[in-house]
């Protein structure tokens, strides 16, 4: 299986139903196989913090929803993150593509890179960063099962080889 | 302009056991708790800009329940992307009611941006199809039946007077609280 594939599997495999997004390249990329999977439902935002809110509602109706952004989306959230899904203790599972580390060939990216793992720490996010040698449907798996048990958000950051 | 409690009293008896209601912070979110829903509710006291999404996943999740999401105008002005979010989701069983004070009421009444932003030109623009403009009990109790009926996500633009000395009672749920009480 690819990555891609892996992914998808560990989301249905953790029982998401919803999947909310706004696609990057490599994100849109991941969607495509969310797409392509009958057991879930994908579901385009304008923006992240919309996504973060639909996962939440899907949550508090009974599924299990899902967020996958891009870190620059991820660092729009920090309104939501503080006022809906840590004040109301809601699970969110964050995919998140780590534009702009050493692995992105794309240089514009490179501020957001610097940022966002220490960002995820000012916030105090449990996050990890995916590993391809890995299962990584297992990782997904498990990210979304620790969202469910601590009632908060997890964030599995990825690159676009994790993806192949 | 009609002020808002007789709008929301009005709203609040045309609910079922069957709908959802999910209130943006605010003035709604601190009367409901002192009334008498007979739905579950999911009352907001912060996050402005969140209640038509969270809406719109629990809509999506449960499409056998009917989900009515209370917006305020400050709030949709700060994200009025997620009507067409909401436009291309095409929920039938979200209604979307939008609260027009043209203030921020919660923060201290302070006015929004002094624009005429038309709320009905920007739901039809944004993809929404089913639009209504209400301003007393009487079209509100006409608008609610026929949003729920559209087979369509709906959005009602409820036009209420904004009054300084309204004695709004203050928050008296903790959001644990809320979450605990909220079944589907």
């Amino acid at each position: 299986m690819t990555g891609l594939e892996q992914i998808v599997a560990g989301l249905e495999a953790a029982q998401v139903s919803i999947v909310a997004s706004v696609p990057d390249t490599w994100i849109g990329r991941l969607m495509t196989g969310v797409r392509r999977s009958a057991r879930l439902r994908a579901v385009d935002v304008a923006r992240e913090e919309e996504a973060v809110a639909v996962a939440c509602g899907a949550n508090l109706a009974g599924g299990r929803g899902a967020v996958l952004i891009q870190n620059a989306g991820l660092l729009n959230c920090g309104g939501v993150l503080a006022g809906l899904v840590e004040l109301y203790r809601l699970p969110c599972f964050f995919i998140v593509s780590l534009r702009g580390d050493h692995r992105d060939p794309v240089y514009y990216h490179a501020p957001k890179g610097r940022v966002t793992e220490e960002t995820l720490r000012a916030w105090r996010l449990p996050y990890a960063r995916a590993d391809r040698h890995g299962d990584l449907a297992a990782q997904v798996k498990q990210g979304v099962e620790f969202c469910v048990e601590s009632r908060g958000p997890f964030v599995l950051l990825i690159s676009g080889e994790d993806l192949a | 302009m009609t002020a808002r409690k007789p709008l929301l009293d009005a709203l609040v008896s045309m609910l079922t056991a069957r709908d959802v209601l999910v209130s943006c912070l605010g003035a709604n979110a601190r009367y409901l708790p002192h009334m008498t829903v007979p739905c579950p509710v999911f009352a907001l006291c912060d996050s402005m800009s969140a209640a038509i999404p969270l809406a719109l996943g629990m809509a999506l999740q449960r499409p056998d329940r009917h989900v009515v999401a209370l917006e305020g105008d400050g709030s949709l002005l700060m994200s009025p992307n997620v009507l067409a979010t909401v436009a291309a989701a095409a929920p039938p069983n979200l209604t979307m009611l939008l609260w027009v004070n043209g203030r921020y009421e919660s923060s201290g009444g302070q006015a929004l941006p002094a624009a005429a932003v038309d709320w009905v030109e920007l739901g039809r623009a944004s993809g929404i199809r089913h639009v209504a403009s209400v301003g007393d009990v009487a079209t509100l109790r006409e608008a609610l039946p026929r949003a729920r009926a559209a087979g369509a996500p709906a959005l009602i633009v409820v036009e209420i007077a904004f009054d300084p000395n309204e004695p709004i009672p203050p928050y008296s749920e903790r959001p644990d609280e809320i979450r605990a009480r909220f079944r589907l």
